[in-house]
């Protein structure tokens, strides 16, 4: 790549340009979707410009302002950040197209600025190594995730947006008031100051607490899960895969973030405590979703139950920081893939049929082709079965898992794959059986079909392309595709 | 200064108001109040302690992310009532629906 | 000794005030509560030595949240007044204020071990804080003189972490924009504003423009800025609007966007230019920076009086759908 195209800092191109996007939805909404998709695409290009700029010259930083940390904020990309940031990206283009074809044009003038500018928050969240600056960017996401999900307007999509702002603002309160007792203790918001010289006190325990219990509430990870099948499952069918795809993973890469570089190295009791609730969520949220009658419910307790899986790598985590980094990262991306295609393919059923009953999904296999494509190969990711990227993930927890005598967990992970594979086959099933009173079909677009076919292939093709990934993450980790057993070697 | 800490601990009392409050009450109008009680606690725990050390000016560091913090919380109080109002438009009622039946 | 009792008595009623507010019966009572519990912020801010946060409290924490806060319960009234089925009876006066609902008699529990475990977590984790830190304030003071302004909060905000305020413009975008996507509320009647309260607005909207116009240029130098600005002028707004003035429909799409969107886009596109000629985003060049602050601080003072006065407008009365009023400062 040219020297010239890789000084370009793309890092601020990446956040600039959805805002700039934003901006120009807000004053012409006529062009409101030209703009969004173009913004997309562009910012798919910038990442991919920040990807070779960190490649070339490893771990990218930006002192905003000149002025630099302490004092002024940073822009800080790794490997991690990166996988996150071209998680985003394509999972963004992918629901984008998706969105082009799915709303009206009266609820598309409404979606695009919002979500352009979720997008930015989101890109500036993973390139942020200031404290409060994730403050801010959580606030962001927050508005802009629930103005989205109140969308349709509807009185369950209503209830839930409620709830879920009430939650997510209780979240964002408890997170800064560990940050301000970070910044009393230690005297500095950014990460890479804070590493250095954070010690062990009662001030920075208490800390821990309110910002793991702020992220978690965010996260949903269980028992704090309590708003978010009501939110995923009540939004307009683009934003659930937004939500459950992007929008989760944010506060859990901070809380990655925090326990990589601050709290891992005294909190390992804390750590069991977020493995046994993950454990919690993966199990509830499976039996959960194996209960649901309608379709979108049931996608959202898989939600659930998916970031159970995210929480064990903490009891898992190896001494090597960047394994751990690498396994998250990987599981985050492939839940984001399978789970957006999920959702979309939910959706185009939903569209198809005018209901959302699992029951009476009629013989969708034969008018649908596309879509039960799409639900199975996103199905088969995250059941965890071979070749998909949920197969390579979960193979290396559950390798983890075994290696380390930690049978109650392994334990835990295959029955969640059991169950996993009776709510997607239950689906599945309905999908190739005749409804008792057959319905009149509703024509899907095709650019939806294959927004969410393309996306459930990606999980898949993710599975083979798992050694570039971690090498992303750190360029001395290996992983064989395969999952086998040399993968804790770094 | 440790009147200073006399304000940090009123801030801390006034999170867990906040937190009781909002738990426990079903009118929304007494949730978003509850949350807006919760964030001045937090913005009084970074203001309070941002002048300790007697004899020099206050850090103005923390002074700027409560102002912050103080738009902020409005745009999303603003947000709330919109939400609120439109459910109790829709709904007749001001409390959280129940959750989907299941 | 006396400063001992002084900061105990304000604090005490700080936290009943709170109290009050946050269990008195009566709704209107509670917001009331609640302003003066804001009010008691703002001196509170005061006596820590933190006037630039007093003044945002004041105008936005206590006045415009009140604001907003009393039009959101007037509005609910007014459903409930044209509600005659009974089943909203309780919309604006809650039977009883803790109504837990059925079936989480585990999570009052819960509640009841986990609040005083946290609240004296937090205060033992308060207390045990070194009592002498400077946090940031060195290096502030040290770069002060290049900043381009002699206020270090407003050094802060728009220089050092000018960043954050660029984001904090895209929040209050934010719940515009959402406020707006929520569609339509239902349509109420106008009713014409009382003859003081016209004449009051009539002399009074001048003096805050005035003020506001004071509070951005002596930003730079003494307790004030573009919030501070910014915030006085939105309660202009919300006065003019509280006094019957309707904002022309001429002024719905463009003006008004472009207003909402000043602040925001003045710092992309300063951003955009600085990265361009200066390589780092939001590096101002030393000679220039005191200029450009008062650039972006204006255009955001501009931003953040509309967006208050439309969050309040919008939360207040109604529009039918597909209908936007425009509003002009």
């Amino acid at each position: 790549m040219p020297t010239s195209l890789m000084a370009i800092d793309w890092g601020v191109i990446v956040i600039l340009l959805p805002l700039s996007g934003g901006i120009v939805c807000v004053l012409w909404p006529a062009m409101s979707k030209p703009a969004g998709l173009i913004t997309v695409i562009g910012v798919a290009l910038a990442v991919a410009g920040l990807g070779w700029r960190i490649m070339e010259n490893g771990a990218y930083r930006h002192a905003v302002g000149g002025w630099g940390a302490p004092l002024g904020i940073d822009l800080f990309a790794d490997g991690l950040s990166l996988v996150m940031l071209v998680m985003t990206a394509l999972v963004g283009l992918g629901i984008s197209f998706y969105a082009k074809r799915y709303f009206s044009p009266r609820d598309a003038i409404r979606f695009w600025p919002i979500w352009l500018f979720l997008l930015a928050a989101l890109n500036a969240l993973f390139l942020s190594a200031d404290i409060f600056n994730l403050y801010v960017t959580l606030e962001i996401i927050g508005l802009a995730a629930v103005a989205l999900t109140a969308l349709t307007g509807r009185i369950d999509a209503l209830g839930g947006a409620m709830r879920y702002l009430l939650a997510t603002l209780l979240g964002s309160l408890a997170y800064l008031l560990g940050v301000a007792l970070l910044y009393h203790d230690a005297g500095s918001v950014d990460i890479a100051t804070l590493a250095q010289r954070i010690e062990p006190n009662a001030t920075v325990w208490a800390a821990l607490g309110l910002m793991s219990t702020g992220l978690a509430l965010k996260t949903a990870l269980f028992p704090l899960s309590f708003w978010l099948p009501s939110a995923h499952a009540s939004a307009p069918v683009p934003v659930s895969a937004l939500l459950s795809a992007l929008v989760v993973k944010t506060s859990f890469y901070i809380l990655l973030r925090l326990w990589l570089e601050i709290f891992g190295a005294f909190a390992e009791g804390f750590s069991m405590l977020l493995g046994l609730l993950g454990a919690a969520a993966i199990l509830w949220g499976s039996l959960q979703a194996l209960r649901q009658t309608r379709i979108k419910l049931l996608v959202a307790y898989s939600t659930v139950a998916q970031i159970g899986y995210l929480f064990l790598i903490y009891p898992l985590a190896s001494a090597n920081n960047a394994m751990t980094a690498g396994i998250a990262a990987y599981l985050a991306f492939s839940h984001a893939l399978a789970k957006s295609a999920m959702f979309l393919a939910a959706g185009n059923l939903m569209r198809f049929g005018g209901h959302d009953r699992i029951a009476d999904l009629d013989r969708a296999v034969q008018r649908l082709p596309l879509t039960v494509a799409a639900f199975a190969l996103a199905g088969v990711s995250i059941m965890g079965l071979p070749p998909s990227s949920g197969f390579v993930g979960k193979w290396l927890l559950l390798d983890a898992a075994i290696s380390q005598g930690r049978w109650d967990l392994a334990a835990v992970m295959i029955i969640g794959g059991l169950l996993a594979a009776g709510y997607v086959f239950k689906v599945l099933g309905y999908a190739f059986t005749q409804a008792e009173a057959p319905h009149d079909a509703q024509a899907v677009p095709a650019g939806m079909q294959w927004a969410a076919l393309l996306l459930a292939i990606g999980a898949i093709l993710l599975g083979f392309m798992a050694p570039q990934i971690f090498a992303l993450i750190h360029p001395d980790l290996t992983a064989s595709a395969d999952g086998a057993g040399t993968v804790w070697t770094a | 200064m440790t009147n200073a800490f006399l304000y940090a601990l009123a801030g801390g009392g006034l999170f867990t108001l906040g937190l009781h409050a909002l738990v426990v009450h079903a009118h929304l109008l007494r949730k978003i109040l509850a949350v807006n009680i919760m964030g001045s606690g937090v913005f009084l725990v970074l203001v309070a302690l941002a002048r300790r050390s007697g004899e020099t000016a206050s850090d103005p560091v923390p002074h700027a992310m409560v102002i912050t913090g103080i738009v902020v919380t409005v745009s999303a109080t603003a947000l709330a009532l919109a939400l609120m109002l439109k459910l109790a438009g829709k709904s007749g009622h001001t409390v959280l629906p129940d959750k989907h039946s299941d | 000794m006396l400063e001992w009792i002084f900061d105990t008595v304000l604090g005490l009623s700080l936290l009943w005030l709170a109290w009050r507010a946050l269990n008195s019966p009566d709704l209107f009572k509670a917001i009331v509560l609640f302003i003066s519990f804001g009010l008691l912020m703002a001196l509170i801010w005061v006596r820590l030595n933190a006037p630039d946060v007093a003044l945002a409290e004041a105008a936005i924490g206590a006045g415009l949240t009140g604001a907003l806060l009393l039009a959101a319960l007037a509005r609910l009234r007014i459903m409930t007044d044209r509600n005659v089925s009974g089943a909203s009876t309780h919309l604006a006066h809650p039977a009883s204020p803790a109504q837990p609902p059925a079936g989480s008699r585990f999570s009052c529990g819960m509640l009841i071990l986990l609040l005083p475990a946290s609240a004296a977590g937090i205060s033992y984790a308060v207390w045990t804080l070194p009592s002498d830190s400077s946090g940031l304030s060195l290096d502030v003071a040290e770069n002060l003189g290049s900043s381009g302004v002699s206020n270090p909060v407003t050094a802060v905000l728009l220089n050092f972490r000018g960043y954050d305020t660029m984001l904090e413009m895209i929040v209050l975008l934010l719940a515009v924009l959402g406020i707006w996507s929520l569609g339509g509320l239902s349509p109420r009647p106008e009713r014409p504003a009382a003859a003081v309260l016209e004449t009051l607005s009539r002399f009074l909207t001048p003096v805050f423009i005035l003020a506001a116009g004071y509070l951005l240029w002596v930003g730079a130098d003494a307790p004030g800025g573009a919030f501070q600005a910014g915030s006085v002028l939105g309660a202009a707004g919300v006065l003019l609007l509280l006094s019957g003035w309707h904002p022309r429909a001429r002024f719905m799409q463009w003006p008004l966007r472009l207003a909402l969107t000043a602040g925001a886009g003045a710092f992309i596109l300063l951003g955009l230019l600085t990265l361009l000629f200066e390589k780092q985003l939001l590096a101002y060049p030393v000679a220039q920076a005191g200029r450009m602050i008062l650039l972006l601080e204006s255009l955001a003072t501009v931003s953040i009086a509309v967006t208050l006065a439309v969050l309040f407008l919008e939360v207040s009365s109604d529009h039918k759908e597909k209908v936007k009023k425009g509003e002009k400062e």
